[in-house]
């Protein structure tokens, strides 16, 4: 049997609550497992008034747990390891020599969600990607919402991720985000927020399909158990997006990959595959009277929907970074002409810009006319004299960001951070203000996660995909990322993260008990 | 099909068939090394003349013993045709178009690659060598074995098969040309050689293209010379002789987009013509080192058609 250590009292777990206790109560084999652990002073000294146990939509997990041994456990670890090996399941890391192709460690302990939470999040999902989408159409046409001084020009115009070129631009259906990545977590105070919109080339959807795999091989048993609904149609949902997003009837989609180098090659192939598209680089394409070909061994072959997984400025040597070795010459005259549409559109990046993230619930009631549904982070934007200055008093109790960051580079854990860390980006913030956002240390959730010692909490985040087409579709769940190191708040794969299969609970369980506290 | 994936697929399967035919090379080295032990043999260097790696081989300043030749062609690093670079060339050609072979193929390649890492690690050349070679016949079978059961008939699988074919033809080439043609220019027949140690070269020549029991069962007879190349060149039904590969390549070709095939179609049926139809008398006659340099000639034209018909990114 494994021994569970308790979280932290100031902690939300996704699966661990602390409650009153009732002295008559025998207690659960569970219960028992979770004073095994060496944290038992804490137990021990909520003893009087506390006890620890599930959460409900959690408590057939925790049988299950508890009946289990745990050398049948190991085994199985043991084998999604050799299995995730074998089947090739790596990604990328930068800068690093040699072995630059590397396991992203999946856990074996589902992240559970409530089918109440799960509507709530769906529902707030549809609406945060609406309203962006009707952004990215108005700022790149009419600019409403500048002219209504919601959001200062400059703000948009200033931005390195603000595509002139693609002003006026006619994009099929007003679409520009197809697929969206929401990063979302729950704080303390046990509700959602949303971290980040990731509207460019958004990662990490094939891990939450092949963990979803690996959870069914090695724990069939647990799916009997519990209705968990289905993930496994992301990718036709997703080759209906692409095909909805022209109006050519049948028409041939690829996949644009930078290549084998890419921190998410594995994605790529795997996306291609399950969708059967063709996976093409840049050197497979070309331009020809500003139509888009693909070189083939009968010759070559017209494409209508490329689904890119490669930056804006390198998708054309002609019309952005000019040393780009990856991109297609002329694609981008191909594309403003509407001869191709390219998923996700070029220009997404504005919006998921940190700098930008403060004024999404404006956009919400701006364009739709409806109050947000999911929190936003109160975010201080270094530009603002004000908020800088709050910035750099507080830096210790803040996490600082780059605005155009991502993968958890550039960016500074105040809480995590040593006096000198904090003096040294302190100096880096004052050298160019406007680079950088500060948010309070949000205390992510945690989830109970194998690690050496047994099992223990571990900090967690959530990223849905959000697809639109003729309509905005996803599938439920997500995404979790866990923070493997104790106490570490950073979940991106690059800074030692790992996965967890995402569950979301079918309707017919009556979850709602945990509802109230999530909202 | 992309002709990038074409590419890849083609290699691909060359580089594993190359890591097998280094295998069968070296099996056949390190048996021999017991029939010869002084140890400045030049017969320690054969490997290394067949698969022509004469420069590369003196860039190590290793003397030429079998066990650093056996060392240097099985693993080392440096060393762009060695069996290790050989599986890894193999494995990243996979990788790079995972998508367009099947699951099976994938998973098995990929472990090769993950076995042979921690194989690696123990191998003595002269002790376990043999071990590991059978090993890497083994995973080069079990690929195509898996390709076989599980691909498609479709552009991807000819590609394939191509590249096993191209690559196996042109190696059982180099095979005879050195074994023979180097030691016994143009009548070896009536070279004077101990019969004992003849036959034991002999009998290795034809070990490491799988060919003994088919002698035994083509001619009943002693082993001998001119019949050693007969059957290498001309047999129709074994799968490693020059013929069998090239009616095999020729097969593939046929099964490809013709609009684009037509030249290197018609070099590959000019190659099946002459091996179809000839005699080894007359490749006696003509010389078998003349004869054997001709194809491998022949077989770059081939390789350098196929590049430029399907592969190359115009």
């Amino acid at each position: 049997m494994h021994a569970i250590k308790p979280p932290p009292f100031s902690h939300f777990d996704e699966m661990l609550a602390w409650s009153e206790a009732s002295p008559h109560q025998q207690q659960t084999q569970f219960q028992m497992q979770l004073q095994q652990f060496g944290g038992q002073s804490q137990s021990q000294s909520q003893a009087n008034a506390q006890t620890l146990d599930a959460r409900p939509h959690y408590v057939p997990y925790g049988n299950w747990l508890a009946d289990t041994p745990s050398a049948s456990l190991t085994h199985r670890r043991a084998q999604a390891d050799l299995l995730f090996r074998r089947i090739g399941i790596t990604f990328t890391v930068y800068g690093a020599e040699g072995g630059t192709e590397r396991l992203i460690p999946s856990d074996v302990i589902p992240r559970i969600i409530t089918a109440d939470d799960w509507t709530y999040l769906e529902r707030g999902l549809t609406q945060r990607v609406t309203a962006i989408n009707k952004f990215l159409a108005d700022i790149y046409h009419d600019q409403a919402i500048l002219k209504a001084g919601l959001i200062p020009r400059d703000q948009i115009e200033g931005n390195s991720q603000f595509q002139t070129k693609m002003i006026g631009v006619k994009v099929p259906h007003d679409t520009y985000a197809s697929i969206t990545g929401v990063d979302i977590v729950r704080n303390n105070d046990g509700k959602f927020y949303v971290l980040e919109d990731n509207l460019r080339v958004p990662s990490g959807v094939s891990y939450m399909l092949m963990n979803r795999k690996m959870m069914m091989r090695l724990f069939p048993e647990l799916f009997l158990k519990q209705t968990v609904r289905p993930v496994e149609h992301y990718p036709a949902m997703l080759l209906q997006t692409l095909r909805e997003s022209t109006d050519i009837d049948n028409p041939k989609v690829v996949l644009l990959t930078p290549g084998r180098f890419n921190s998410a090659y594995f994605e790529h192939t795997f996306l291609a595959q399950q969708m059967g598209i063709e996976l093409v680089e840049g050197q497979d394409l070309f331009v020809k009277d500003d139509y888009v070909y693909m070189r083939s061994t009968n010759g070559p072959q017209r494409v209508d929907v490329m689904y890119r997984r490669l930056d804006d400025t390198f998708l054309d040597p002609l019309a952005f970074n000019p040393d780009s070795a990856l991109g297609v010459p002329g694609l981008f005259q191909a594309y403003a002409k509407g001869n191709i549409v390219i998923c996700n559109a070029i220009g997404t990046g504005v919006a998921d810009d940190k700098s930008i993230y403060p004024y999404v619930p404006d956009m919400i009631k701006f364009y739709l006319d409806e109050e947000p549904i999911l929190n936003n982070v109160q975010t201080y934007q270094c530009r603002k004299p004000s908020d800088l200055s709050y910035v750099l008093a507080n830096m210790k109790d803040l996490v600082v960001k780059e605005v155009h960051g991502a993968g958890g580079y550039g960016m500074l854990v105040g809480p995590a951070a040593t006096a000198k860390e904090v003096e040294d980006f302190a100096l880096t913030v004052k050298a160019n203000p406007s680079n950088y956002i500060a948010q309070p240390t949000l205390s992510l959730s945690s989830c109970p996660t194998f690690v050496e010692a047994g099992i223990a909490p571990r900090h967690i985040d959530l990223r849905p995909f959000v697809l639109t087409g003729r309509e905005v579709r996803m599938v439920p769940g997500g995404l979790t990322r866990v923070a493997l190191r104790e106490g570490s708040l950073v979940v991106n794969s690059s800074q030692g993260g790992g996965t967890k299969d995402t569950w979301v609970l079918g309707d017919e369980e009556d979850p709602a008990v945990n509802a109230s506290e999530s909202k | 099909m992309l002709s990038r994936v074409a590419s890849h697929l083609y290699w691909m399967s060359r580089y594993l068939e190359r890591s097998e035919n280094m295998a069968r090379i070296l099996d056949v080295t390190q048996s021999l090394a017991m029939l010869d032990r002084s140890a400045d043999s030049g017969g320690a260097m054969t490997p290394i003349v067949i698969t022509e790696a004469q420069a590369e081989f003196a860039e190590t300043k290793l003397t030429a013993t079998y066990a650093n030749v056996i060392a240097f062609l099985a693993w080392d690093k440096k060393h762009p045709s060695s069996i290790r670079n050989c599986i890894e060339a193999t494995r990243e050609n996979a990788r790079a178009v995972r998508g367009s072979i099947t699951s099976e193929m994938w998973e098995n390649i990929n472990d090769t690659w993950i076995l042979f890492q921690e194989q690696a690690k123990n191998i003595d050349p002269m002790l376990t060598g043999n071990e590991f070679f059978e090993w890497v016949k083994e995973r080069s079978h079990l690929f195509r074995g898996v390709t076989f059961a599980t691909a498609r008939r479709d552009q991807p699988y000819h590609f394939t098969r191509l590249g096993t074919f191209i690559e196996r033809a042109d190696n059982t080439a180099r095979i005879l040309n050195v074994k023979y043609a180097e030691e016994a220019p143009d009548s070896f027949e009536e070279k004077e050689v101990d019969k004992e140690t003849d036959y034991y070269r002999l009998s290795a020549v034809l070990r490491s293209i799988s060919a003994l029991d088919a002698y035994r069962d083509t001619y009943h007879d002693v082993i001998d010379a001119r019949r050693v190349a007969e059957i290498m060149i001309f047999d129709a039904m074994l799968p490693r002789s020059l013929r069998y590969c090239m009616d095999e390549a020729t097969k593939c070709l046929d099964d490809l987009p013709k609009d684009s095939g037509r030249i290197p179609r018609r070099i590959a049926s000019e190659i099946n013509a002459k091996l179809r139809y000839g005699t080894v008398d007359e490749v006696f006659d003509y010389g078998l080192k003349r004869y054997l340099a001709d194809f491998l000639v022949d077989m770059e034209r081939l390789g350098t058609a196929v590049n430029a018909a399907y592969m190359e990114l115009h």
